[in-house]
């Protein structure tokens, strides 16, 4: 279970609202989601801490010569070896 | 995984991680600490002195470093593996089972495996992948770009696992 309430995406305002609405754009493309994924909304409790990391998501997962699947099998393969179930 | 990869190429991906998290144990499990090292708890064998089936599986991986690395003889860790015939044997049968061409591209797979070696700090398997993949051509930039997805995705791994992030995230029905 969570160990945090997750930010209703709904309710967010601001530079919060801003950066959930973004991902929520970007997720459709990638994997066809219709709603912003949990680590992004538990992230919205620190607006700093959410931006930053949408941030280096734009830099490193978006920008560059590799394509997204050549990243995300890198990704899958990186959580995979740190146990990550997420 | 939603990028055109069905469950063939995920398997594949799987193997491409078990078996670079494997070879960098043993080459952590043998103090092998760089592509360079010469010395290990386990001494190497050289082809020259090894029985015959050690010895053909020694000149196929020297000719391939040749080939796919650009260095001459074959890496320390397969020399020090030899000193169990079936060991290097099963071993090296399954590096090029998994790591050729096929779902997945074999540059892809070997991109994947520094990405896994950069993320368990394995050393010996960063410079051992970074040198087959600069021999094919990858740049800094790339290797960076290899980097920056490792850092990134060490990033959300920690928050979702400090946070016990249930995933929303489904398989394709």
């Amino acid at each position: 279970m969570t160990t945090i309430r997750m930010v209703d995406p709904a309710a967010a305002t601001g530079k919060t609202k801003e950066i959930f609405d973004a991902v929520l754009r970007r997720e459709a493309v990638v994997f066809g989601a219709t709603a912003v994924s949990n680590i992004w909304r538990c992230m919205g409790h620190s607006p700093s801490l959410l931006e930053a990391n949408w941030n280096r998501s734009r830099a490193l997962m978006q920008r560059g010569r590799f394509t997204p699947l050549q990243r995300e099998l890198i990704a899958t393969a990186v959580s995979i070896g740190n146990a990550c179930t997420y | 995984m939603r990028l055109g990869v069905d469950e063939v190429g995920v398997t594949e991906l799987m193997g491409v991680t078990e078996h670079t998290r494997a070879l960098a144990t043993a080459a952590a499990g043998l103090c092998l600490d760089s592509l360079e090292s010469t010395r290990s708890i386990v001494s190497p064998i050289d082809s020259g002195a090894a029985e015959a089936a050690v010895k053909a599986v020694l000149e196929e991986i020297a000719a391939w470093a040749e080939t796919a690395m650009g260095r001459p003889g074959a890496p320390i860790l397969w020399r020090v593996l030899a000193g169990n015939p079936h060991y290097i044997e099963a071993t090296w049968r399954k590096e090029r089972a998994l790591m050729d061409d096929g779902a997945l591209l074999a540059r892809d797979k070997r991109r994947t495996a520094l990405g896994v070696a950069m993320a368990m700090r394995g050393r010996y398997m960063i410079e051992y992948n970074a040198a087959v993949l600069r021999h094919a051509g990858d740049t800094d930039h790339d290797l960076l770009e290899v980097l920056g997805v490792v850092d990134h995705y060490t990033t959300l791994n920690t928050l979702s696992e400090g946070m016990q992030i249930e995933s929303d995230i489904r398989p394709p029905a």
